[in-house]
């Protein structure tokens, strides 16, 4: 008898708990607030200050939802590894994402993000350059927004190549003819020509492709077929291997990431620099050696073929187990519009991912050298758009790195790589 | 006597819980992983018996890191361990200031492995390094030297760093493993008559053996499972000059998300740390053990 009051009473309390909880729930969903949106990204340049006035703004435009941004640690492989493992835990403890432009297709494939196509409908599609919206779209759908966009750029000395009468160049033999020519005139033992990244990392592959590309090579074809091994590509590395033979660019690239070719060209002592566009804010920064003396351009090419920059930069998703997908969606609007894009250039630096902001007056006033990339960034190509890129890339990274040092050659190289990624892409080569 | 046998089983009990939970059980799931297909990507996860143990036997690059681990293992303990040991001998001496100098030459010890990692990046930088600066003042190299971007020095670079950072380590275990040899076995040998050298080779090393052991254990297998050093460092390149196989099996675990074949990667170091762990304690023998632990 006792136990039986006992049972019910304990029943009575349960019920009471699951309808208060329930009731909660749904007065909740009626108010759609307070919801606290966790929002997981990498550093963001300069003052950190500025970025979270953007969130408190968000917050005031959006009463009702909170922000809590959360930056992960510096490194991107870090960065992925943080969220490979919590999104394969089916972890809910953050909503919306940044996510490198070469991620993007992978999580789509797993499952872990979000589809945001009715964020992304035809007209507002057009808005964006059209190679992150490439990288962000996965078998028809779009799954993140493209938040700012980098592309690989030539940094080039206006003062040595006016001094020896040279343009910037638009061929990669014009490229070494005025590093030779500036090298041999100023004679000047710490001067370097041309540096770029060249360590066996991702950084490695950005580079290479766009000799590959602008050689008429790819990576992969139409059909989606690998078609690497090229004797587009192979001319391609083996002119990357001259360059450091013909001391036109200095051994180191073989081990420099950006920051070391940064600072060196920063430094004033090389001619010519292959890297993205936050270098520029610092070389023009109060003090830099070569303030007022730098020039961007497109990246040369070989001879009848198109340029070619390699695109980079972040776009924004929400986690597939996000338990405020609206609210995450709302953030993602905010900071993708055209006015917070506006806002980050400006303040920050990040270059937006829509065109129109690339003839806005109020932007160029404030930054003027933003017009000369509209054209790079519209011709920027994305590297392989397919789930299996981290994969392909491993293969390519030793690959290309072994060319450039001179263990193999670049054809054998390539079709070292090739044989390895078609059995990744078609075999059992993915384990 | 059968009761407290009892009493020892309960107590040890949760000691030997524990290290199931954290030791075996680990192990046994990534050996059982290893026998599967598992692409979280793709939603594979299916039994292939031992077909990721037959994709390894026939990788190029497990063996090239395989070759990089064994290289960089026997040259960097090698010279941790005699270089340990002479500043062993020398800080057994007493001089003035030689607890200073104890202090000083633990701090490469003391730095976090990913800093001074990244410090000897900078200090190997062909451009600006301050390695090249010197060579080139003494007048040792016309052209600057590519310390990290070629393969042949890239491994060796990652090894001095190894040797700078844990020789340390190995110079205090030794100088403990000195203090513990009884003054009176060299006075005993100088009234004998032994030069310096024969009182080293029949009284410090034979007395000092089991140290060495011990350092060369852990410095084996510290040195065979190496990866934030020389990730920081070069990443594993150039063309894969220097990637060990934790950092294969970390690519392939983490950054591609091979889940079963990183798994073999991993079992397979495993077996070798294991096996490396049994010569060891066969070389120094049952007797040492038992001593050891009373």
């Amino acid at each position: 008898m006792r136990r039986a009051t006992r049972r019910i009473a304990v029943s009575l309390a349960l019920a009471a708990i699951l309808a208060g909880c329930a009731r909660s729930e749904e007065s909740s969903r009626q108010t759609s607030g307070p919801v606290t949106v966790i929002f997981k990204h990498g550093k963001i340049a300069g003052d950190p200050a500025l970025f979270s006035s953007l969130l408190r703004r968000f917050e005031a435009e959006h009463p009702g939802i909170r922000v809590r941004d959360e930056i992960l640690p510096a490194s991107t492989d870090q960065q992925h590894q943080f969220y490979v493992i919590s999104l394969e835990g089916r972890s809910s403890e953050f909503d919306v994402l940044s996510m490198d432009v070469i991620w993007v297709q992978e999580f789509a494939r797993a499952g872990w993000i979000r589809d945001l196509s009715h964020l992304l409908p035809p007209h507002e599609r057009e808005e964006f350059f059209s190679a992150p919206i490439a990288a962000v779209t996965y078998e028809g759908r779009a799954y993140a927004v493209p938040w700012y966009v980098d592309a690989g750029l030539l940094y080039y000395r206006k003062d040595l190549l006016d001094r020896y009468g040279f343009r910037p160049p638009t061929t990669w033999q014009e490229l070494v003819t005025a590093a030779q020519t500036i090298l041999k005139k100023e004679n000047d033992p710490g001067l370097r020509g041309f540096v770029w990244q060249g360590k066996q990392y991702e950084g490695l592959i950005c580079n290479a492709l766009e000799y590959v590309w602008s050689a008429g090579g790819d990576v992969l074809g139409e059909d989606g077929r690998v078609v690497l091994a090229s004797r587009q590509a192979s001319m391609a590395l083996d002119f990357m291997r001259e360059l450091i033979d013909q001391q036109v660019s200095p051994a180191m690239v073989t081990s420099a990431d950006e920051e070391a070719t940064r600072r060196l060209f920063g430094e004033g002592r090389a001619i010519f620099l292959r890297n993205w566009p936050y270098a520029w804010n610092l070389f023009e920064r109060e003090g830099s050696p070569v303030r007022g003396k730098v020039g961007v351009a497109q990246l040369p090419s070989f001879p009848g073929y198109p340029p070619a920059a390699t695109l980079g930069g972040w776009q924004l998703g929400v986690n597939r187990y996000s338990r405020h997908p609206k609210a995450a969606e709302a953030l993602i609007n905010f900071l993708t519009s055209p006015e917070i894009q506006r806002w980050m250039a400006v303040k920050i630096g990040y270059k937006p991912s829509r065109k129109a902001l690339y003839r806005d007056p109020e932007l160029l006033r404030a930054q003027p050298f933003i017009a000369s990339l509209y054209e790079i960034f519209l011709l920027a190509r994305p590297r392989p758009v397919s789930p299996y890129y981290l994969m392909l890339s491993q293969v390519m990274q030793p690959e290309f790195s072994a060319a450039l040092v001179g263990v193999k050659s670049a054809e054998q190289a390539l079709s070292d790589a090739e044989r390895q990624m078609s059995r990744i892409l078609f075999g059992k080569g993915a384990r | 006597m059968r009761s407290e046998r009892h009493l020892g089983a309960v107590l040890v009990a949760p000691a030997i819980l524990v290290l199931v939970g954290v030791a075996l059980l680990p192990i046994l799931l990534a050996a059982g992983l290893s026998l599967e297909r598992r692409l979280p990507i793709f939603d594979i996860a299916e039994f292939v018996g031992l077909a990721n143990y037959r994709f390894l036997a026939f990788d190029p690059r497990f063996w090239v890191s395989l070759r990089n681990t064994v290289y960089f293992t026997i040259v960097s303990v090698s010279l941790e361990l005699l270089l340990g040991l002479a500043i062993a001998l020398l800080l057994q001496r007493s001089f003035r200031g030689r607890g200073w100098m104890r202090v000083v030459v633990l701090l490469p010890w003391a730095i976090p492995t990913v800093v001074s990692a990244r410090m000897w990046e900078w200090l190997y930088n062909a451009e600006f390094g301050l390695l090249n600066y010197v060579a080139a003042l003494a007048g040792l190299t016309t052209q600057p030297v590519n310390w990290l971007g070629d393969p042949f020095w890239a491994l060796h670079a990652a090894i001095v760093m190894d040797v700078w950072k844990t020789m340390p380590f190995a110079a205090i275990l030794l100088l403990a493993g000195l203090q513990t040899i009884p003054r009176d076995l060299y006075q005993a040998a100088r009234v004998d008559g032994a030069n310096p050298w024969q009182i080293f080779r029949s009284v410090t090393l034979p007395l000092l053996k089991p140290m060495i052991l011990v350092v060369l254990l852990f410095r084996t297998l510290d040195a065979f499972r190496v990866f934030d050093a020389v990730y920081v460092l070069t990443g594993g390149g150039p063309a894969n000059s220097t990637e060990t196989l934790s950092i294969y099996t970390y690519k392939v675990l983490f950054q591609t998300l091979q889940f079963g074949y990183g798994s073999a990667l991993a079992v397979v170091t495993f077996a070798a740390v294991a096996l490396i762990s049994l010569l060891y304690l066969k070389l120094m023998g049952g007797a040492y053990w038992r001593r050891l632990l009373g």
